[in-house]
């Protein structure tokens, strides 16, 4: 494997690389604005440039030292090179270069929603001055409205492009471009266009500076104080990796999280502002027809065995209809909990809404596929098939079941509904005229009004498991915040009716299939979140 | 041999009032296109290596030897494009206009010579957006040569058909820097590119391309005809040839001369532009803004491709003189010429996007009489930082920014120090100063 030398150290990479990109894959970092691996190379904010000495193409084991500085973003690393980071003429650059950024960047960090999270504050503290010298009147730059869910502060915008690129090569859309020349010039969207694409959110993601912000999340929070949880998208059949960031059980926003291999460094704007229903619309206490009931966690469970176990004397009498929705465990373990009280219980699955097709979105130079919406609007359908695969036996499909009412032979529906109500016609449709109707619901509507039983459970934010995406990728996410009050997770419900012990384990159900032969779930792990590197610490200063 | 009188310029009289427009029937006869003709019988190797042997180097400002950059073409890579830089906007130049204004078939004859000599398919003159009439004269030029054959034809010999188009710019500087051009001539913002791939392996519409000014194809009929010996003349050892020098500012008659390369900025002066005007010498521009400029003790300063390194400034450029006197404000020139590239910066590389602007505030504030001692020393380091480092930007312009500001301060300190006052106090902005002086 080739090898280079950054700053002393040793940078080893594979393949074709450029500097830059070596020695950010090392956890090395040098500054770096515009360049961004997901979009082409412009090489124009110019604060990356090194200092290099090439092998000789010649001789391999003489060094030459190149007489320019060069742009590490763009220059292919060799090996055998030796780059020098932090040498005096880099730093010297490093140093104007942010010097010049700063020179008409308003001081507003304090009202600045970016503040730390900022490239320009981090770069800022190694290389930038305490003091300006800048004696001239700042150039002013309007704020502008330029898109659903995002605004613009020219004033902040250092011109890395990155936006502007993002729009010509990810969605393909091309709604963003720079106006005007030299140091007049501004980001803006083309007359009459606004910036509304389904991936519009993303250019928030990628500006390095608090230019680019999210109307959703402004002004909301101070991002030191957010906690980020690594987690999966739960609107789409894709699996997008995403990271919730919450403070003190409320979510704030999500954002993408790098996965090379599903959605690289992009989500789409339903995923990113979709995440609404954690926090509203909340069933919060168990009901019967509606009503509100005072029942302990406890006294709940004991109802809702009851309420099976009433007309379970006759095999095949109960159904239960799993949803999409809910990790592959807890559907799992709900499916095993039916089969116990009655092997030939009934198993179906509301199926997940289909939006239209897939939207693909390609590089209009290249054609390369960038992005996917998914037209199936569902987390886990492959999960939820997967377990109607093992258990097998009286399996139907979910049109078959009003029939079966009709005909008398099921007595006894409990339906998993999805957070959404995307299922709520059909399902309101397949259980019409059940003589116990049980639910477990995140909402107040839908289905609770005419269940005999519904029980409060929480959203995929508040427990952790995992879904099986469309390709049949299994991807783990991790709780991000507590359940809401006197909410609990389906997966725990079905722990304490299978009188398992302590408290409900995803990784422990995870064995059990497992050990049933759903090999593939042996070894389901959380992905490596990859955190920005840190830049400074505390401590440092 | 020295030389002998007008070669780019025989066509034109020095007369003013007898100058007019040459059309391609005069132009023939007066023996135009016959170097075409002799090229053709030609193979394409003898002619590159014709134009090596002449010495002939780019007239753009670079002074690129053009033999060398027709060699960087990768072999069997077609189609292959030609541009032809006439995006003449380097303040003080204008010697590619005055030449195609009176004899645009000079051009078009130098572009059939290396579309043959290069196996090129299009060629695309690139035309400065403010240069309305002479886009008019070279379409028109164009039409007569279309009718006489001498493009749209098959290339004898091959199978490459070519043709020549007039491409208008937007009015925009940078876009004369080669790649900035090549950007704009495809319909996009005149942002430089970043090197590798260089234009000559992938160019316009990312098909092998050369760029060469419209003087340097100009040359090209004339070394054809003569040879490369004669070319070679004319000029200094490393400079050959006969060069266009437009000169203006403070002479009595400003306009475009030709002389051999190497001639004496004093002999231009004096000889062709009728002296200086009003005052004495007391510094000159040697081609464009962005070479620097040359010093009082300069005045004769040899005008040649290597005046870099002998005179403190970045090279000949387009060998567009201005001339500045004792009566010249020297900040308010240099203010002027800030200005130009802080308006003319493309945006694209921070250094030379805040830098030119930050020195043009400044500038503005040392004219309007509040300029601080520090400024000094600061104007120098912004003309370092910026473009002084080899390669902190994408192109040349920063540089060339620089070496303005960097030469006048070196050679005039004492113009700039005498507007530096040592009672403003820093941290008040111009903006501020014109409040309390209201």
């Amino acid at each position: 494997m080739p090898t280079m030398d950054v700053d002393g150290k040793k940078v080893v990479w594979d393949g074709k690389k450029m500097i830059l990109q070596a020695c950010l894959d090392a956890g090395m970092e040098i500054p770096h604005y515009c360049y961004h691996q997901g979009l082409s190379i412009v090489a124009s904010c110019r604060i990356c440039l090194v200092e290099i000495e090439s092998p000789d193409p010649k001789d391999p084991a003489k060094l030459v030292k190149v007489p320019k500085l060069v742009p590490s973003c763009q220059t292919p690393a060799v090996d055998g090179m030796k780059v020098h980071s932090i040498s005096p003429k880099s730093v010297a650059n490093q140093k104007a270069v942010m010097e010049f950024l700063l020179l008409n960047h308003p001081l507003d960090c304090p009202v600045c929603d970016q503040a730390g999270e900022c490239h320009l504050q981090d770069y800022s503290y190694q290389y930038g001055r305490s003091e300006s010298r800048f004696d001239e009147d700042k150039a002013k730059k309007p704020k502008k409205d330029i898109g659903k869910h995002v605004v613009l502060y020219s004033d902040r915008c250092i011109m890395c492009t990155r936006c502007v690129r993002f729009t010509r090569e990810i969605s393909g859309t091309g709604e963003l471009a720079v106006f005007g020349r030299g140091h007049r010039e501004e980001i803006d969207v083309f007359q009459g266009r606004s910036l509304d694409n389904p991936l519009s959110g993303n250019v928030i993601d990628i500006c390095p500076v608090g230019a680019l912000l999210d109307k959703d999340f402004l002004f909301t929070q101070r991002v030191w104080f957010l906690k980020k949880t690594p987690s999966i998208s739960p609107f789409s059949s894709g699996g997008e990796n995403i990271s919730i960031e919450h403070n003190q059980g409320r979510v704030y926003r999500i954002k993408p999280r790098f996965n090379a291999d599903v959605n690289k460094w992009w989500i789409s704007d339903d995923i990113r502002y979709g995440w609404d229903f954690i926090h509203n619309n909340r069933l919060q206490t168990p009901a019967a027809k509606g009503v509100p009931q005072e029942l302990s966690a406890a006294q709940s469970i004991g109802q809702l065995d009851q309420a099976v176990k009433k007309n379970a004397a006759t095999p095949g009498a109960t159904i239960l209809v799993l949803n999409a929705f809910d990790t592959t465990e807890e559907m799992f373990l709900a499916a095993q909990w039916i089969r116990r009280i009655d092997p030939q219980a009934w198993l179906t699955l509301a199926e997940p809404k289909i939006d239209g097709e897939d939207q693909v979105f390609k590089n209009p130079t290249t054609g390369a596929v960038t992005y996917t919406l998914r037209a199936e609007k569902a987390p886990n359908r492959r999960g939820a098939e997967k377990v109607l695969a093992k258990l097998a036996g009286n399996v139907c499909k979910l049109a078959d079941v009003q029939g079966k009412i009709k005909a008398g032979q099921i007595k006894t529906a409990m339906v998993l509904t999805d957070p959404f109500g995307h299922a709520d016609a059909s399902l309101q449709t397949a259980v019409a005229g059940v003589d116990t109707l049980l639910v477990l619901s995140t909402r107040p509507d839908g289905l609770v009004s005419q269940a005999s039983l519904a029980l409060p459970v929480c959203t995929w934010a508040e427990k952790s498991g995992v879904f099986e995406n469309y390709s049949g990728l299994i991807q783990a996410f991790k709780q991000a915040i507590a359940p809401l009050e006197n909410t609990r997770s389906t997966g725990s419900i079905f722990w304490d009716l299978m009188d398992l012990a302590g408290t409900y384990d995803p990784a422990a159900v995870r064995r059990m299939m497992s050990e049933l032969g759903m090999t593939e779930y042996a070894a389901v792990a959380l992905p490596e979140h990859h955190e920005k590197i840190e830049l400074m610490q505390f401590t440092d200063l | 041999m020295a030389f002998a009188g007008p070669v780019l310029l025989k066509r034109i009289p020095d007369d003013p009032a007898k100058r007019k427009l040459i059309n391609i029937d005069q132009y023939m006869a007066t023996g135009g296109y016959e170097s075409l003709r002799k090229a053709q019988a030609m193979t394409p190797e003898q002619i590159i290596q014709l134009v090596i042997d002449s010495n002939l180097r780019g007239r753009g400002g670079a002074g690129f030897p053009c033999g060398s950059k027709w060699k960087f073409l990768p072999k069997d890579l077609h189609p292959r494009y030609l541009a032809v830089n006439f995006d003449e906007s380097e303040p003080g130049t204008f010697k590619d206009r005055y030449l195609t204004e009176y004899d645009p078939h000079v051009l078009l004859e130098g572009i059939a010579i290396a579309a043959f000599a290069n196996r090129i398919t299009t060629s695309y003159i690139y035309i400065r957006g403010e240069y309305h009439l002479q886009a008019k004269i070279l379409e028109k030029a164009l039409e007569e040569a279309y009718a006489k054959g001498i493009f749209g034809q098959k290339i004898p010999g091959t199978d490459i058909v070519h043709n020549c188009y007039v491409h208008r710019g937007a009015g925009a500087y940078i876009c004369g820097e080669e790649t900035g051009l090549l950007e704009s001539l495809e319909g996009k913002r005149g942002w430089p590119r970043i090197k590798p791939p260089f234009p000559a392996i992938a160019g316009a519409f990312a098909k092998p391309t050369i760029i060469n000014n419209v003087e340097t194809l100009a040359c090209l009929p004339y070394i054809i005809e003569y040879g490369a010996d004669w070319f070679k003349s004319m000029g200094t050892a490393s400079s050959a040839g006969p060069k266009l020098f437009g000169v203006s500012g403070l002479v009595h008659k400003p306009g475009v001369y030709e002389e051999e390369l190497g001639i004496k900025m004093s002999t231009l002066i004096e000889k062709y532009a009728g002296g200086i005007k009003g005052g004495k010498y007391r510094a000159a521009i040697p081609g464009g803004v962005s070479m620097g400029v040359l010093g009082t003790d300069q005045y004769d300063a040899e005008l040649d491709f290597d005046i870099g390194k002998k005179y403190n400034v970045l090279g000949l450029g387009t060998a567009g003189v201005i001339v500045m006197t004792d009566k010249t404000d020297l900040v308010v020139m240099l203010r002027n010429i800030v200005r130009f590239f802080a308006h003319e910066s493309c945006g694209q590389c921070t250094p030379c996007r805040e830098g030119t602007a930050w020195m043009h505030k400044m500038l503005n504030r040392i004219v309007a009489g509040y300029g601080k001692p520090q400024d000094f020393d600061l104007l120098m380091e912004i003309g370092l930082s910026m473009g002084s480092m080899p390669g902190t930007t994408i192109c040349g312009l920063a540089d060339g920014a620089n070496w303005a500001v960097r030469t006048f301060l070196q050679k005039f300190p004492e113009d700039f120090k005498a507007r530096l006052k040592s009672d403003h106090v820093q941290g008040v902005t111009l903006d501020a100063h014109a409040a309390a002086a209201v």
